[in-house]
């Protein structure tokens, strides 16, 4: 349309404003840079308000994202009225669709005249938005408004681009830096997960590694105890196949390991006879979990790759592990277990009957049997033996054989008991007295010996024990009638010796008569011979005291005196006895010959009682060369130490001496070969070499005759004081059971 | 008989040659002692043996008129003298002394011959009366 060109002046001050104006929106993106769309059209929309003196000014804005528009709208000031947008596009109606940079006249609803509206797009296609103008001036837009407007436009579109451009960039920097902020926080995460999954891991593969070692470890034992193991193990899985055969089991049951491993157990070790209750028995069990078997030790018959079987003791063990269900088996061959039981079976049985037989032996013994161990504790007892002390068998059982052993005869025992364990003997004999339970005494013969031990039993002592209380009454009794006979064998002898004595006694009694005879002759003779007649009388003296001595002797010899053990010398009392009997050996054509030992010790014995027995050998011995012609007539009468403490006295004559046959037989009473003896001699002689603990025997020369000898014990100071066990057979002492209770 | 030269020749050993000689023989010392000088008392020459075997080895057997013998004698006996001599035709009286009284010996001896027997203790009489009836009879 065309417009009048009023007053110029004032064109050109409007014009002069134009330019302002444009200058103004041409400044606009300084202001706006930087700003966001909203800013930038709320900037826009004051400064077109403004500059164009306009109603209102709007602008919707086309989010880039489908987001809902912006919408925007400025009124003049003086309108004073507050309208939100969305009730001016209400009013603006289907308006806003029309064509951009097209004008409108629409009735202003905001006032009452008329109004203009002019439509601005933004963008080519007003994609970005539109701004809607309204005036109240007449032929608005006018040109120049027209133009303002449309650089405004493009100005606005620019900058809304740009701020399009640098809210996409901001926000895609955001969205971007987002990403990236929740990448790192992802990143993060995960490497957290990573860090935590790789220290697992280690840890895992540490406890592989060890569970490793330790199963190689296991492996090893497993392997070591499989190989070295003297049972054969074999282990089966779930079907029975062999899983393991160890050497053991391959040099028991004669397989490879190799040639069986896989193979059904049942054909390879069980007898025929048995795989069928195997097969049922492992089916049960895999049924049920039932077995009768398992962890037992049992007895079985095993085949051998040969064929053979034998017996074994298995143990079947559930092997613990996961899955399917396996075992193993330990097989020990107990063949030689059993030849050995069955060894110790009859071994038993015969022990059995021999013990049977032992204990019959033991307790119908006619003697008394005690076991007792090195200390002398009684094991046990036959029922003999518990009559003869009158205690039961635990009553002994409390007691040593000591114990009950009578006080005197303990040292002698016990020094024996010594010498068997020592080894020094075999065994021993001893008679001795039992105390019993009621205090009387019991005469006992004991054969001791040691009964060797085993390797279950240890040595022990064994004595058989006679009763010979009855016997040692007899000998007692028998003692008693010996001496009796002796003293009449004394009274005999006495008789015997009456003649040799009296010659003894004659010889100097002869001579003092020839003496006084001979004195007084001489006396008598003119001059007398008083040298003769003193020489006499000195001789008279002397012959004198020959006979007192030859008296004294014989008074010694027969006085009745108690025997007594006492120090005595010997070679004195033997002396004495040849001084009296060198008369009758002399008569006997007989040469004697004395020894005595020097150094001999004192013996303990009564003088007397030797004496006789030593008169008794020496007679002997003149009588048993009376009727030798062929060879001188000897006798050597020998004192000398027997061993450490004994004294021996030995008589050896060159007579007719004795046989073997009559050897056994000169000891005993009334046994003689001579014509006029009454055999009592040597049997009351050994009678009391025996109460002086001695010994009395007799030996074959080794040319012709015999020698007797006895030896007794020394006397030693610990005797002094002692009470001494006099001789038993001299009835003038009590009797042994007796003295001791 | 001179008693002086009797004890004399007991003394030195030597004897007068009109004296008969007696010997004594006896293992005890005392009869060799005392014996001898009361014989020689008696007017006797006198000699003392202790064995049978000394006497026969004295070489004074044969002049030997009269021997006093013990019977019990170590080695040969007075009865085995007895016999020695009279195996070797020695007719000496012989008296037997004794100091024990055995009955068999005192036969024994008297069958063979013996001029006397006298137990001891004797008297000096009675061995007086057996020399001299010893003598008589040889």
């Amino acid at each position: 349309m065309e417009e009048q060109v009023q007053d110029p002046a004032q064109e050109a001050k409007r014009l002069q404003c134009c330019i302002n104006d444009l200058v103004g929106v041409l400044a606009l993106p300084a202001i706006w840079r930087g700003n966001e769309p909203s800013q930038i059209v709320q900037i826009l929309l004051d400064v077109l308000l403004r500059m164009l003196d306009l109603e209102f000014a709007y602008a919707r804005l086309n989010d880039a994202f489908d987001a809902m528009p912006v919408e925007i709208l400025r009124v003049a000031d003086y309108r004073k009225i507050d309208l939100p947008p969305q009730e001016l596009r209400n009013i603006l109606g289907d308006s806003l669709a029309a064509d951009a940079q097209s004008s409108l006249q629409i009735r202003n609803r905001l006032g009452v005249e008329e109004i203009s509206i002019f439509l601005v797009p933004l963008g080519l296609q007003a994609e970005i938005g539109v701004i809607v103008l309204g005036s109240n001036r007449v032929g608005f837009p006018e040109k120049a408004d027209s133009l303002l407007l449309s650089v405004a436009a493009n100005q606005a579109s620019i900058g809304l681009q740009e701020a399009r451009l640098l809210s996409e960039q901001k926000r895609i920097a955001a969205e971007l830096e987002q990403r990236v902020a929740e990448r790192t926080r992802a990143l993060d995460q995960i490497n957290a997960e990573l860090r935590k999954e790789i220290a697992e891991r280690k840890l895992a593969e540490q406890k592989l590694r060890q569970e490793e070692r330790e199963l190689k470890r296991s492996e090893v034992y497993k392997a070591a105890i499989l190989d070295s193991s003297p049972d054969c193990i074999i282990a089966i899985d779930h079907e029975g196949h062999i899983t393991e055969y160890n050497p053991a089991a391959e040099l028991t049951f004669g397989y490879r390991r190799n040639d069986v491993l896989g193979k059904p157990l049942a054909n390879v070790v069980i007898p025929p006879s048995l795989r069928e209750k195997h097969r049922t028995g492992f089916a049960r069990y895999l049924a049920t979990g039932e077995s009768k078997l398992l962890d037992r030790r049992i007895e079985m018959t095993a085949l051998r790759a040969d064929g053979s079987e034998f017996p074994v003791e298995l143990t079947i063990t559930r092997i613990p592990q996961d899955g399917a269900v396996a075992f193993t088996g330990h097989i020990r061959d107990i063949t030689e277990r059993k030849r050995s039981e069955d060894a110790l079976r009859v071994a038993h049985a015969q022990a059995v009957r021999s013990e049977e037989r032992w204990r019959s032996v033991f307790e119908s013994s006619a003697v008394g049997v005690a076991l007792a161990d090195l200390n002398g504790r009684f094991i046990a007892t036959n029922s003999i033996f518990q009559r003869m002390l009158g205690y039961t068998e635990q009553e002994l059982q409390e007691l040593t054989f000591i114990d009950i052993t009578q006080e005197e005869d303990r040292n002698h025992n016990e020094a024996l008991i010594r010498e068997l364990l020592g080894g020094q003997r075999q065994q021993f004999q001893i008679e001795k007295q039992y105390r019993r339970k009621d205090g009387t005494f019991v005469w006992v013969r004991n054969n001791v010996s040691i009964v060797p031990g085993t390797e279950r039993e240890p040595r022990y002592l064994m004595a058989l024990s006679e009763d010979i209380t009855q016997r040692k009454l007899s000998e007692e009794a028998l003692a008693k009638a010996r001496l009796e006979l002796a003293k009449v064998a004394s009274i005999t002898s006495l008789g015997v010796l009456t003649a040799s004595i009296a010659h003894e006694v004659n010889q100097p009694l002869s001579g003092i008569i020839t003496n006084a005879s001979t004195c007084l002759r001489m006396l008598s003779a003119d001059p007398p011979n008083i040298d003769g007649a003193r020489e006499t009388v000195r001789r008279m003296i002397r012959d004198g005291n020959r006979a007192s001595d030859v008296i004294t002797r014989l008074r010694t010899l027969y006085s009745r005196k108690e025997p007594t053990l006492e120090s005595m010398d010997l070679n004195e009392a033997a002396r004495e006895v040849t001084a009296l009997s060198l008369t009758e050996i002399q008569r006997n054509a007989v040469t004697l010959r004395q020894e005595f030992a020097d150094d001999l010790p004192p013996a303990l014995g009564d003088r007397i009682q030797l004496q006789q027995v030593i008169l008794n050998l020496l007679r002997n011995a003149a009588d048993a060369m009376s009727t030798i012609d062929d060879r001188p007539r000897e006798l050597l009468v020998r004192t000398e130490r027997d061993g450490g403490n004994q004294v021996r006295l030995s008589v050896k004559d060159s007579g007719v001496g004795f046989t073997t046959q009559t050897a056994d037989k000169i000891f005993e009473a009334f046994y003689t070969t001579k014509t006029d003896g009454m055999g009592i001699g040597l049997s009351i002689s050994r009678s009391i070499i025996e109460a002086h603990q001695g010994r009395l025997w007799a030996t074959r020369n080794d040319g012709p005759g015999s020698t007797f000898s006895f030896s007794i014990p020394c006397w030693h100071e610990g005797l002094a004081n002692a009470e001494i066990r006099v001789n038993r057979a001299d009835p003038s002492m009590d009797a042994p059971h007796n003295d001791a209770a | 008989m001179p008693h002086s030269s009797a004890m004399q020749s007991s003394r030195d050993g030597s004897q007068d040659k009109n004296q008969l000689l007696s010997v004594v023989v006896d293992d005890d010392e005392s009869v060799r002692e005392s014996l001898p000088d009361l014989l020689r008392e008696f007017g006797f020459a006198a000699r003392a043996f202790s064995s049978a075997k000394e006497f026969l080895l004295s070489g004074c057997v044969d002049e030997t008129r009269c021997l006093i013998l013990d019977i019990a004698m170590p080695g040969m006996t007075g009865p085995e003298l007895q016999q020695e001599l009279k195996r070797r035709g020695k007719e000496i009286p012989i008296i037997f002394i004794t100091g024990r009284r055995d009955e068999t010996i005192r036969v024994q001896v008297l069958k063979q011959g013996a001029a006397g027997f006298l137990l001891k203790p004797f008297s000096d009489v009675a061995l007086l009366a057996a020399i001299k009836t010893a003598l008589r009879a040889n």
